[in-house]
C-alpha cells in the first residue's frame, strides 16, 4: 500500500520539478552576469502581465493543448509519435483547402468542415506510421521523423505551386503562401484579444479525450496494450488494430491544431521552408507539455499554459535583459527530463510490486516483452 | 553525361557520405553497448555550428575538428549520465537534447552566418590517384573522407574482432552475463556513449569545413539529418560495414536525385528532394518485415520455390538490435 505522502509527493512532482529548474536556471542567469530576479520579472509580465500577453499566453497553450492530447493517447498506447510536426501540416493544408475552395457557403459549416479536415489529414499522417508499425515492424520513431519532412516538402510544392495565393503568383517575389480566408471563416475572438474559440474547443476536447482513455472500451484497450501487448493479445484483443488506432487519433489531434492555428491565428499558410516556421515547434512542444502532465488530458491542460507562458515570456525575456531565449528550451528540457524519470521510477516500483505478486502464485510468465527494445529503436 | 563527370559525380558521393558514415558509426557503437543516443540530430547541428565557429576564430581546422568532436562527446556524457547513472528514458532524453542542442546551434551560430570561413582542401594521394578509375574515386578526395573509409574498417574490426569488440557486444546483448565475466558493463557503457558521440560530433564539421562548408543556420539543410543516420544505424543492422553501405546508398540517392533533375523537368524539384524519406521508410519496413506475424503465415502458404526465395532474402535483409538496447543495467 502506497502512504498518503508518497501520492501527495507524486502529485507534486511537476511542481518540484518545475521549480527544480528555475533554480537552474538562475545558476545559469548568475553565470550569464543577468540579474535573476529581473529576468524572471520579464519572463511573468511577458507571459501574464496584462490581459494581452495572457491571450497570448493562452494563443500559444492552444495547439500544444491539443497536440498534447494526441500524445496523451499515443504514449498511453506505447506508441512514440514525434511526427506532430508533420501530421498539423497536413492537417492545415487540408483545412486550408477547405476554406479557399467553397467560399459560397456558411461560415459555421465551412469552420466545422475544416475542423474535420484538419482532423482527418492528420490521422491520415499518423496511421501511415500507425499501419507501417503494426503490420511491418517499423519503428515508429523514425517513420515518424520522415513523415515530417515528407510533410514539410509537400506544403513547400503546394504553396509554391497549386495553391499559391493568386496575388503572389502575379507578383515576382512569389511569397509561398495561400490566400487568406475570408473574415466570414475566421474562428471567433473570445475577448478583444488575439484568443479565439480554439482555446475552448481544445479544453473541451481535452475531457473528450479523458472519457475516451478511461470510461470507453477503446482507452481501456490502448491502455492495455501500452501496458503489456503479451497479456492484451492473451485477452484476446487486437493488438496491431490498437496500435495503428493510437497513432492515428494522435495524429488527427494534432492535424486539428494545425488547422485551429489557420482558422484562429493566421487565416492563411505561408512557409519559410521548414516545418516550425508554420508550427511554431508545437508538434515537438506538444510532446513535452503532454510529458509534463503526466500523460493525463486534463493535467495537460495546466502543462499547456506553463509551456505556453515560458515560450512567450522567453520572448520578453530576451528582449529586456539580453538573454538567449534558448536558455528557455534548456529549461522545458530540464523540467521534462526530472519529470519522466519520476514517472519511470514510479512505473518500476509498481512493476516490481506486481512482479512479487505474480511470482507467489508462481504462474508462468509470458515472455519479457519487447516494448521497451522497440522504443529505443 | 561523360565518363568524366561520372567519375567525379561518384567521388562526390563518397565525400558526402563521409559525415553520415561518422554518425552512423558513432550511433552503432553506442547503441552496440545499450545506448541509444537519440540526440543526434541536434548534435550534428551543434557540432557543425561550433565546428565552423572555431576553425573560423582560430583559422585552424584542426581545433574546429576537435571542438565537434569534444561538444559531441560532451552531448552524448549528458546522455549517458541521464541513462546510466540516473537510470532514466534514453528516448525522452535524448530527444529533449535533440532539440534543445539544435535550438542552440541556431541561436549561437547566429554571428557566424554565412561568413566566408576556411574549408578542407581535396588531398590527392602520391600516385595512388594516379591510377585510372581507382585513382579520382578514392584518391583524390578531402582528408575527412580518407578518415571516414579508415574509420569503417577499424569499427568493423573493432566489433566483430578483438576482444574488447566481442566484450561491447556482450554488454549490449546480456549486460548480466558480461558483468559475470568481469566486464564493468556501466563503465564501458559510458566510454562506448561518449566514444561514439565524439564520432557523431565528427559530423558536423566535415558538412560545416568540407561537404557543405560555412554555416548558414536555418537554411543549412542539415536538419534531418541526423534522424535519417539513425534510421540508417537500425538498416545497417548495428553493423558497422552494412551501416556504411548504408550511408554510401542514401548519398548515391540523393545524388542521382540532383542528376535526374533536369532530365526529369516535369517532375517538381520537392519530389526529388524528399525521395529519400520514403526510401528509407521502405528499407525500414524491408529490415523489419520479417518479424511480423503475417508475413510468416503467408510464406507458410507459399509453394517450396517460392517460399527458399523469400525466405533467403528477408533474412539477408532481417536485421535485430541488440538484446539489451535501451535497458539500465542493474546488478541484482
Amino acid at each position: 500500500m502506497r502512504s498518503k505522502l508518497s501520492t501527495l509527493f507524486d502529485a507534486l512532482l511537476p511542481v518540484i520539478a518545475t521549480l527544480a529548474a528555475l533554480a537552474v536556471g538562475t545558476v545559469m542567469l548568475l553565470l550569464l552576469k543577468v540579474n535573476p530576479i529581473e529576468a524572471y520579472a520579464a519572463l511573468w509580465d511577458g507571459a501574464f502581465g496584462s490581459a494581452n500577453s495572457f491571450a497570448e499566453t493562452l494563443v500559444k497553450a492552444t495547439p500544444l493543448l491539443l497536440v498534447a492530447l494526441g500524445i496523451c493517447i499515443s504514449f498511453r498506447g506505447d506508441v512514440i509519435n514525434i511526427g506532430g510536426e508533420g501530421q498539423m501540416i497536413v492537417g492545415a493544408v487540408l483545412a486550408t483547402w477547405v476554406g479557399l475552395t467553397f467560399t459560397e457557403a456558411p461560415g459555421w459549416l465551412i469552420i466545422a468542415l475544416a475542423l474535420v479536415a484538419g482532423f482527418v489529414g492528420g490521422g491520415i499522417w499518423g496511421g501511415i506510421p500507425g499501419v507501417l508499425k503494426a503490420y511491418f515492424n517499423v519503428n515508429e520513431i523514425l517513420s515518424t521523423v520522415m513523415m515530417n519532412a515528407i510533410a514539410v516538402q509537400l506544403m513547400n510544392f503546394l504553396l509554391r505551386g497549386p495553391m499559391i495565393d493568386p496575388a503572389q503568383a502575379e507578383l515576382a517575389s512569389k511569397i509561398p503562401q495561400t490566400a487568406r480566408l475570408i473574415d466570414e471563416f475566421h474562428l471567433a475572438r473570445l475577448a478583444p484579444t488575439r484568443l479565439h474559440a480554439g482555446a475552448l474547443i481544445a479544453v473541451v476536447l481535452a475531457v473528450v479525450v479523458y472519457i475516451l482513455l478511461w470510461r470507453t472500451i477503446w482507452g481501456y484497450r490502448i491502455r492495455a496494450v501500452g501496458q503489456n501487448p503479451h497479456a492484451s493479445r492473451y485477452a484476446g484483443i487486437k493488438v496491431s488494430r490498437y496500435m495503428v488506432l493510437a497513432l492515428l487519433l494522435s495524429g488527427a489531434f494534432a492535424g486539428l491544431a494545425g488547422a485551429v492555428q489557420v482558422y484562429g491565428v493566421n487565416y492563411r499558410m505561408i512557409t519559410d521552408g521548414s516545418a516550425s516556421g508554420f508550427t511554431g515547434s508545437a508538434g515537438f512542444n506538444g510532446i513535452v507539455a503532454a510529458l509534463f502532465g503526466q500523460l493525463h488530458p486534463l493535467w495537460s491542460i495546466p502543462a499547456s499554459i506553463l509551456f505556453g507562458a515560458l515560450l512567450v515570456g522567453a520572448n520578453k525575456m530576451q528582449r529586456v535583459v539580453q538573454v538567449p531565449s534558448a536558455l528557455i528550451t534548456v529549461l522545458n528540457g530540464l523540467v521534462v527530463v526530472f519529470v519522466v524519470s519520476s514517472e519511470i521510477w514510479r512505473h518500476r516500483r509498481q512493476r516490481r510490486r506486481l512482479a512479487a505478486a505474480g511470482e507467489e502464485e508462481a504462474q508462468p510468465k509470458p515472455d519479457q516483452p519487447q516494448v521497451q527494445k522497440e522504443a529505443g529503436q | 553525361m561523360n565518363y568524366e563527370t561520372l567519375l567525379i559525380g561518384l567521388a562526390g558521393v563518397l565525400a558526402a557520405a563521409a559525415p553520415i558514415i561518422f554518425a552512423v558509426l558513432g550511433e552503432t557503437i553506442s547503441e552496440r553497448a545499450g545506448v541509444i543516443n537519440l540526440s543526434m540530430n541536434g548534435t550534428i547541428l551543434l557540432t557543425a555550428m561550433s565546428g565552423f565557429a572555431v576553425a573560423y576564430t582560430t583559422d585552424s581546422l584542426f581545433w574546429g575538428f576537435l571542438a565537434g568532436m569534444l561538444i559531441g562527446a560532451l552531448v552524448s556524457l549528458v546522455v549517458a549520465f541521464a541513462s546510466i547513472t540516473l537510470k532514466q528514458s534514453q528516448v525522452a532524453i535524448g530527444f529533449v537534447l535533440a532539440l534543445t542542442s539544435r535550438d542552440l546551434a541556431y541561436f549561437l551560430g547566429n554571428p557566424f552566418m554565412g561568413v566566408p570561413g576556411p574549408r578542407l582542401q581535396a588531398m590527392p594521394i602520391p600516385f595512388l590517384s594516379d591510377i585510372p578509375i581507382l585513382g579520382p574515386l578514392f584518391f583524390k578526395q578531402e582528408a575527412s573522407t580518407y578518415i571516414s573509409f579508415l574509420a569503417i574498417v577499424l569499427a568493423w574490426l573493432w566489433v566483430f574482432r578483438t576482444r574488447p569488440g566481442l566484450m561491447l557486444q556482450g554488454i549490449g546483448e546480456k549486460p548480466a552475463a558480461a558483468y559475470i565475466r568481469g566486464a564493468n558493463v556501466n563503465f564501458m557503457r559510458y566510454v562506448y556513449t561518449v566514444v561514439g558521440g565524439a564520432l557523431i560530433g565528427l559530423a558536423g564539421p566535415t558538412y560545416s569545413l568540407g561537404v557543405r562548408a560555412g554555416w548558414m543556420g536555418t537554411i543549412s539543410g542539415l536538419d534531418g539529418i541526423g534522424w535519417i543516420a539513425l534510421s540508417i544505424t537500425i538498416f545497417g543492422g548495428w553493423n558497422p560495414a552494412r551501416a556504411a553501405f548504408g550511408a554510401y546508398l542514401f548519398a548515391f540517392l540523393q545524388w542521382l536525385g540532383l542528376v535526374l533533375q533536369p532530365v526529369l523537368t516535369q517532375v517538381p524539384s520537392q519530389v526529388l528532394q524528399v525521395a529519400p524519406f520514403p526510401l528509407m521508410i521502405l528499407t525500414l519496413l524491408l529490415v523489419n518485415i520479417g518479424d511480423a506475424e503475417w508475413v510468416s503465415r503467408t510464406l507458410a502458404a507459399m509453394p517450396e520455390s517460392a517460399r527458399k526465395f523469400f525466405t533467403k532474402f528477408l533474412r539477408a535483409m532481417r536485421a535485430s538490435p541488440p538484446a539489451a538496447l535501451g535497458v539500465p543495467f542493474e546488478r541484482d
